[in-house]
This record gives structure tokens, sequence and C-alpha cells, in this order.
């Protein structure tokens, strides 16, 4: 795989869909989906985002899942209005962190995604700065995945930072925090599964693909039935 | 942390009989007697082949004649073990058993940047179960899970492409229920966890 | 893996000194013996240990593997039992230290059920996978006492020769595994 496949590869991990504001319309999206008395105030947010250059498919996916919830016409409208926020507040970061790519849809998703899962804007700001240049979103998910088992954020990030300086980028995050999760189900204790792993850098376990009586039942997303 | 009765020790470590102890005490008793008991399903399979197979490959020498007769001085008469050529088939057996399992048909063609995800869920008496997510733009009806087996789980293996995905299951088109082996969750905003699920690409 | 085989009434009979008599005598072959009489209760504790069967065959087949190279080496046949547990302990040691990806439950997929399991099947699963998850709250040394005591069912004596350990400290790491245990199991529904 060339290098600018795998940089592209990376990239879409933090959203596999199209999450560009030129995309089609909120309105059009939305429309006939949600009640009609929440359209105005949705299509303004998705609007607003566009124009700020804010990837909009966030919003238009909160929007759909609230409706399909059942949710409440406040509520889904705050609670897509809440994302909006969160989408600025992870734009706003990446640029006062000096981020080489602050307006990319997808760092900006996966800042807002880490945000959502909890961790502080201070170490999203370290992983950042760690990784100039590179998608932060598999990283951030690192961490967000230890911080979900316990592990204090600090740690977790250095974690993930080690295994950065010896060379791991992309899913490979994912399989350092999965391998420290697996070390504390084995009985250890937080710092002890911690250090285990980093004695393990950069050889963290790869988990095993899919069996291949998996891979030929699989069927692919009916497209006539999504909107 | 629980306080155990001394008591309860006491019976536990086999010091006392468990008709000694109060109802309250045998609670605890037999809390800890069935999870022994849960534990103590062992495994079915054996590694009897592969340990014989190993020690006859490189088998210890006995002792020098010296030694021998200084043992058999001091021994008992032993029953004489014969061989066993049931374990010499076994293990040829079990060689012959280890086959490239077939797939049940081509697999899908997949682009570079799909991957697979599988869902299981255990719904007994469920009368359908479906897939709700970022990947069907939260509409229902487009990855339907099946109990193949009327077992009461139900299991379905979609294309996805990679990267980062949002679910929850819904059961008998009203029920929402947030994957209990997903093991990554996110607030939805609405009061529910989505589960989160990292698609990779299948090929390396 | 197979089957265990199955042992002969004779085979069955015979004392562990006495198979170990005629391992050390040459007859290999004996030594199949002493795997199918205890390999059950080995596999159960290596399983426990370390949440990986596959990991555990290992461990017990490296166990007893070492057993028969080390045989001479065991003082009193009488309690080969204990003594092939203490190798296989710490097998499990060293495979917690270096364990690989293939033993390991995948984080990112639901465990996938063969074809023939049934619902009742997956409710003992499920009753197993929730002890289990108790059970991994303990430390290593608690685990290994509550198992060794409450699962393979051995004397404080014989826990004492298969660990090491001194009888008053294995008492206490017990209780208090127990204690934890029902701790543990109270915070799942």
């Amino acid at each position: 795989m060339t290098a600018a496949r795998l940089l592209a590869l990376l990239t879409s991990l933090a959203m596999p869909l199209a999450a560009q504001a030129g995309g089609a319309r909120g309105g059009d999206r939305l429309a006939g989906h949600v009640p009609p008395a929440t359209l105005p105030a949705l299509d303004s947010m998705v609007e607003e985002a566009a124009r700020a250059g804010l990837p909009t498919e966030p919003l238009i996916q909160k929007a759909l899942e609230g409706v399909a919830k059942g949710v409440a016409p406040d509520r889904l409208v705050a609670a897509v209005g809440a994302s909006a926020a969160r989408l600025r507040s992870a734009r706003a970061l990446l640029r006062s962190d000096g981020a080489a790519r602050p307006s990319d849809p997808a760092e900006v998703m996966a800042v807002a995604a880490a945000l959502s899962r909890g961790i502080s804007p201070q170490q999203v700001a370290r992983l950042s700065a760690a990784l100039p240049g590179e998608p932060t979103g598999p990283a951030l998910h690192a961490v967000a995945d230890l911080v979900g088992h316990g592990f204090a954020e600090d740690s977790s990030v250095d974690l993930v930072l080690a295994g950065a300086q010896l060379g791991l980028r992309g899913l490979r995050f994912l399989d350092v925090a999965a391998a420290a999760v697996r070390e504390l189900q084995r009985g250890g204790s937080h710092a002890a599964a911690l250090a285990h792993v980093r004695a393990l850098l950069p050889h963290v376990p790869v988990p095993p693909g899919p069996a291949p009586a998996a891979v030929s039942r699989a069927r692919r997303v009916q497209p006539s039935q999504r909107p | 942390m629980t306080h155990i009765d001394p008591l309860v020790h006491r019976v536990l470590d086999g010091d006392l009989p468990a008709e000694t102890l109060t109802a309250a005490q045998r609670e605890q008793l037999e809390a800890l007697q069935v999870a022994a008991r849960t534990l103590a399903a062992g495994p079915t399979s054996s590694v009897a082949d592969r340990v014989m197979a190993e020690v006859r490959r490189t088998p210890v020498a006995p002792p020098g004649v010296g030694t021998r007769a200084l043992q058999w001085l001091a021994e008992r008469h032993a029953v004489t073990i014969s061989f066993r050529p049931a374990w010499g088939l076994a293990l040829a057996v079990a060689l012959a058993a280890i086959a490239i399992i077939p797939s049940r048909g081509p697999a899908p063609a997949l682009g570079e940047q799909e991957g697979i995800a599988q869902f299981l869920g255990r719904f007994p008496g469920a009368r359908s179960v479906e897939v709700v997510g970022s990947f069907t733009d939260w509409q229902p009806g487009a990855v339907v899970l099946r109990d193949e087996y009327h077992d009461g789980i139900w299991r379905g293996t979609i294309v996805l492409p990679v990267g980062q995905h949002e679910y929850m299951f819904v059961v008998d088109g009203e029920r929402w229920v947030t994957d209990p082996l997903a093991g990554r969750y996110v607030d939805d905003g609405f009061g529910r966890m989505n589960a989160l699920l990292f698609v990779r690409p299948l090929a390396p | 893996m197979n089957s265990p085989p199955v042992l002969s009434a004779a085979e069955r009979d015979i004392s562990d000194p006495d198979v170990v008599a005629r391992v050390l005598d040459g007859d290999v072959d004996a030594f199949g013996i002493l795997v199918g009489r205890y390999e059950a209760g080995l596999l159960r504790y290596a399983t426990r240990m370390l949440r990986s069967p596959d990991a555990a065959a290992d461990a017990v087949a490296e166990g007893l593997v070492r057993a028969y190279r080390h045989l001479r080496s065991c003082r009193d046949p009488s309690r080969l039992k204990t003594w092939l547990y203490r190798i296989v302990g710490n097998r499990c040691r060293s495979h917690l230290v270096r364990r690989s990806a293939s033993d390991v439950p995948l984080e990112d997929a639901p465990p996938l059920l063969d074809r023939a399991d049934t619902e009742a099947e997956v409710e003992r699963a499920e009753q197993l996978a929730l002890v289990e998850r108790a059970l991994q709250r303990l430390t290593p040394e608690q685990r290994e006492a509550f198992v060794l005591k409450h699962v393979e069912g051995m004397s404080y004596d014989e826990m004492a020769e298969a660990t090491g350990e001194r009888i008053p400290t294995l008492k206490m790491r017990v209780h208090r595994a127990r204690a934890a245990l029902l701790d543990a199991l109270k915070e799942y529904p």
C-alpha cells in the first residue's frame, strides 16, 4: 500500500461518510424525516455550520438519529445544537494548538468525538501536537478507550504517544489500548497493565481478521433502504 | 468489602458442617459454592496426544544398570503397562483432522476502504432484531439480523466502510438496546449510549 | 484438541509412585497414565488463570512435557499431583508475561458462537462469563488460591506444596478471594 493510499485510509477513520461542507443541503436530507416544526431550526444550524466551514454530516446524522429514536422535538433540536457546539469547540481547539489542518473535516470530527467521549482539551492538544500533520482520530479513540476502562487520562496519552514514538500509527493505536485493557482484564492493576504494554511496544498484538466463512456471509447494507 | 462471617470461612475450609450456619450465612456459602461449581465446568478437550508425541520424540534415558539394580531391589512389583497403540492412532487421526475448512462461497469483493462488521445479540423470544446506526442513516430495515438456528441468538455480518460507526440494536421494531458486547460506547445525547465500532480494512 | 483418553481400570488403579517408577525405568508410554489422570484438572486450573483455552492448553502441555523431562527431580512421587500443579502454575505465570494475540478475545468484535450453540448453552456460557468476570477482579494470587481450593479441591497442605506459599498466607488469600468474589458478583445484574 502506497503512503498516499495509507494516508487516505487513515484519514477516513474519523468518519466514513462524506463530511464535506459542500455536500447535499441539510434541509434536503432532513425534509420528510424530521418533524416539520423542527426543520427550520435544524436547517439553520446545518447551514450555519456549512458557512463556517464545519462538517455538516454529524449534525444531519444526529437529527436523523433523534427522529429514529422518537425524541421530542425540542430535545432533538438541542442535541443537534450541542453537536454543532462540539464541532465548533473542536475546530477552535485545533486552531489554538496550531494544528496543521485545523479545518480538515475528518480532524474536526475526530476531535469532537474525543471531546464527547470525555477526553479533556488539554490532552487532545497534547496528542495533536505530538502528531503534527497526521490524523489524530485513532490516537484519540485509543485514549478514550483506555479512559473508559479506568486508566488515568494523562497516563493513557503517555502510552499512546510512546507507541507513536516507536512508529505506531492509525489503527495500531487502538491495538495499544486493547492490549492494556486485556492486561487489566487478566487481573493486573492499571499501572501494571500500562507498564506491561509499554514494554511490548511497538509489538502489541494485532487482532486476527474475520474468518473466511464470515467474510463470505457478509452482506452489503441495501442502498435502496437508505434515505 | 463484603464481610464474611468466620463461621462461613470455617465451613468452606471444611472445619465445620454447613448446618452450623444461619440462613444469611448460608446465602454467602451457596453463592460461593455456585461460583465454584460454575468454574468447575472444565474443558472437554485434551492435550494428551500433543504431550505424548513430544515425550516420545525425545524420551529420557532410563538409569544405568547399577542404578536399575538398586531400584529393583528396593521396589515392589508394579503392574506391567503395555504399549497403547491407540494413542499413536489418536495422534494420526488428530493430524489428519487438521484441514482447511473451505469457505461457504465466494467472498464479496471488498474495496480497499471496506471491512467486515459482525453483530451478535441474545434476544430469546424476539420477533425481529435490527442494527440501526450511522451506516443506515439511523433508518431501520437496512441491517436485519437473523435467528438462523431458532436459539434466540441473532446474528449478521455486513460490509462497512473502514472507520468509526455508531449503532444500537432495535428489537421487535420498537425497543432500542445498547449492544452489551460492543466494549466501547458514546453518549447519544438523548439519554442512551450508542455502541462504537471500528471497522478495519480486510486487506492488509 | 482431541477428547481426553479413557483410562482402563488397571491404569486407574495404579498409584502415582508406581507409574513414575515405570516411566523412569524407560516406559515412556506409562507417562500417558499421568497425563490422562491430571490433564483435566490442570486444564481447568490453567484456563481460569489465563482466561484462554488455547493458552491454557499450551501451558499445560508445556508443563507436562517439562514434568516428564524432570520426573527424576520429583522427590516424593506420592505428591505428584501438587508437583504437577506447581509446574503448570509456573508455566501460567510465564504465559501471563508473554501472551500472544491469538489467545485473547478480540475487543472490537462480539464473541461468535458455533452453529451448535443452543439457548441453554448460551445461558451457561453467560453464567460462566459472569463468574469469570468476577474472578478477574481478584488479584492473580487470590484467583489462584480460590481456584486451587474451591475448584481443584485441594487441601491447604496440597496448596502449599503446589504454590510454595505458607498455609497462613494461602488461607488469607482464599478468605480475601471469597469476599472479593462476593463483592464482584453483587455488582453484576
